[in-house]
């Protein structure tokens, strides 16, 4: 609550009505029996294609729909399958036992694209090697489902005159009533424990949205905050922790200050308005997707206020309505390595347009081996999609060919940029709040 | 089919040799012969032309004992690629994922793993799917 200063009228923190989905993203049932990874990928195709099967005869109904195995050459047809992306430079485990070592040169840490990567199309039947100009390769990577049509050439490829990605997924309608301003604040990569951690800086946007900063007209603002998502990476537990060997009991310090830290000003937000709290790669949490939220014994002072909710990554929730689905950054920042972009933003667009939040998982981006599901599949389309831990804060409004809006937000670095994001629940329209301790 | 062919040769044979195996053979012992015995070069070798010694170096007497029709049903819907991959994944489990998408899988090989339920221990691999144990 945010009172005046007079003890005049107090200001009331507005309220919005929380629904937390992050059920199918939460490790509970699911039990470890020696599986692979060929489930998920059975369970994506599965699903997705049934998806495609509906959008075809729109999109060319003349045509028939061959599996793999049954193409014939200079037959026009389309086939559904995921793709695999051929990457020459992608880091294989293999290439320890190569003979040549010296000859395979030090692995470029951004992106591992070259011009010869060449896409491949697979189903339960078979694979065949997609050639022709449609298809860029540097804007595909493993693991999307698409349906292609064109025809099977002498030399055994299939040439491609056309695809069909899903696209964005059917969205449930915003509810367009509201007519008040009720905010939404976003913070990315805190990274409480590093030198690049600055607590003034983060002690400015907790004393700002708990409104202890500014005059009435600040307060007001404030007020208006329903709630704080803190996207991943909050603190960052040095790496050489994790390495397995036991902690001398000096470096223990090093393990829990940043956490006490983080407690101590998440106990302060806690106190004021409803705060989630989602894991993300520099976090003590598990390294594969989906992460499971942090431990409540982190927070020994945070979890005790009901306004506390530890959140998995990605994390999926309602409020008053309005559908959020967001991550910390690893499936975008995935896609950066292995495929091009002009923005984050459009490496976004393309998540929702093949209806799946980390295609590239567990290809190279690690995942818990599902086998009868595939949480990561978007099945129906939010209305704010926002990733974390970018490096400048970035925002666009996606329209559907389905009239869906989508407000996409890239959201950056706190401890680099000092930018925290706000967003509008009754607009949709985002600004940037900038905190600067440089006088 | 061709494995129907081999069951017919095997039949023959198993009346005329007076080779007896244990009838409790391990069934990693069975299924490594049974891969021996699907990609082997006595498929589709002519039944009157086979001695008996060479039948016996297959080691194929045994395998009627426990390969009988329900584990050719059970393996036919390992195999079958419709419902998936079923390598790491109990068979019972796998017909139940099957439904659940929707995918009409035989009803009697559903039977065939329930009534195993209750059966002894020794058929308990009949749950486990086909390349269980040699991948």
């Amino acid at each position: 609550m945010a009172d005046s200063e007079m003890g005049e009228a107090t200001l009331e923190r507005k309220l919005a009505v929380y629904r937390n989905l992050d059920e199918r993203f939460v490790i509970r049932e699911e039990r470890y029996k020696g599986q692979q990874f060929s489930h998920i990928y059975f369970m994506r195709l599965h699903h997705m294609r049934s998806q495609l099967q509906s959008l075809i005869p729109k999109w060319k109904p003349h045509l028939p729909v061959n599996t793999v195995l049954g193409l014939e050459e200079g037959k026009e047809c389309i086939i559904v399958g995921t793709l695999y992306k051929h990457m020459k430079l992608k880091p294989s485990i293999l290439d320890e036992y190569s003979k040549e070592r010296s000859a395979i040169p030090l692995v470029k840490p951004h992106n591992f694209m070259s011009t010869d990567d060449h896409l491949i199309l697979e189903d339960e039947s078979g694979r065949v090697k997609l050639a022709g100009p449609m298809l860029a390769p540097s804007a595909f990577v493993t693991g999307i489902v698409i349906a292609v049509h064109g025809k099977e050439t002498s030399e055994g490829d299939f040439f491609v005159e056309d695809f069909l990605e899903a696209g964005l997924a059917p969205q449930v309608d915003r509810p367009l009533d509201s007519r008040e301003d009720k905010f939404v604040a976003f913070v990315s990569g805190l990274s409480v424990g590093t030198n690049a951690f600055n607590p003034l800086q983060f002690q400015l946007l907790v004393d700002h949205i708990t409104g202890h900063l500014g005059d009435e007209n600040e307060q007001r603002i404030s007020s208006k905050i329903v709630r704080l998502v803190i996207v991943g990476n909050s603190m960052h537990i040095s790496h050489g922790f994790f390495s397995g060997q036991t902690v001398a009991p000096k470096d223990h310090a090093k393990l829990t200050e940043p956490i006490r830290e983080l407690d101590i000003f998440l106990t302060q937000l806690v106190a004021a308005l409803p705060v989630d709290i989602m894991p993300g790669c520099n976090d003590p949490a598990n390294y594969s997707l989906p992460q499971q939220p942090l431990h409540r014994c982190l927070f020994a002072g945070a979890s005790a206020y009901n306004t506390f909710v530890s959140c998995t990554n990605p994390h999926h929730f309602e409020l008053d309505n309005v559908q959020f689905v967001g991550t910390s950054g690893q499936n975008i920042d995935d896609l950066y390595k292995y495929s091009d972009a002009k923005d984050k933003i459009e490496f976004m667009e393309r998540t929702l347009r093949w209806r799946h939040l980390a295609p590239t998982a567990p290809n190279t981006l690690g995942c818990y081996p599902y086998v009868d599901k595939d949480p990561f599949l978007i099945e129906s389309c939010p209305h704010v999609y926002f990733v974390g831990n970018q490096e400048k804060y970035e925002t666009r409004l996606l329209q559907g060919p389905d009239k869906q809006l989508v407000r996409l937000i890239s959201i950056p670095r706190f401890c680099e940029t000092g930018v925290a994001v706000m967003l509008n629940l009754r607009n949709l329209e985002c600004h940037a709040l900038s905190f600067s301790t440089n006088l | 089919m061709s494995s129907g062919d081999i069951k017919g040769f095997y039949r023959q044979k198993k009346k005329n040799s007076g080779v007896t195996k244990p009838s409790s053979s391990s069934s990693s012992s069975k299924k490594s012969k049974s891969k021996h015995y699907t990609g082997g070069a006595s498929v589709g070798a002519p039944s009157a032309a086979q001695t008996p010694a060479l039948v016996t170096r297959g080691g194929a007497i045994d395998l009627k004992e426990e390969y009988g029709d329900e584990e050719e049903a059970l393996r036919q819907f390992d195999m079958d690629m419709k419902y998936g991959p079923c390598i790491g994944f109990g068979r019972l489990e796998r017909w139940e994922r099957a439904a659940a998408m929707g995918l009409h899988p035989p009803p009697h090989v559903r039977e065939v793993l329930v009534g195993l339920a209750s059966g002894s221990t020794a058929r308990s691999s009949k749950f486990k799917c086909l390349w269980e144990g040699l991948v």
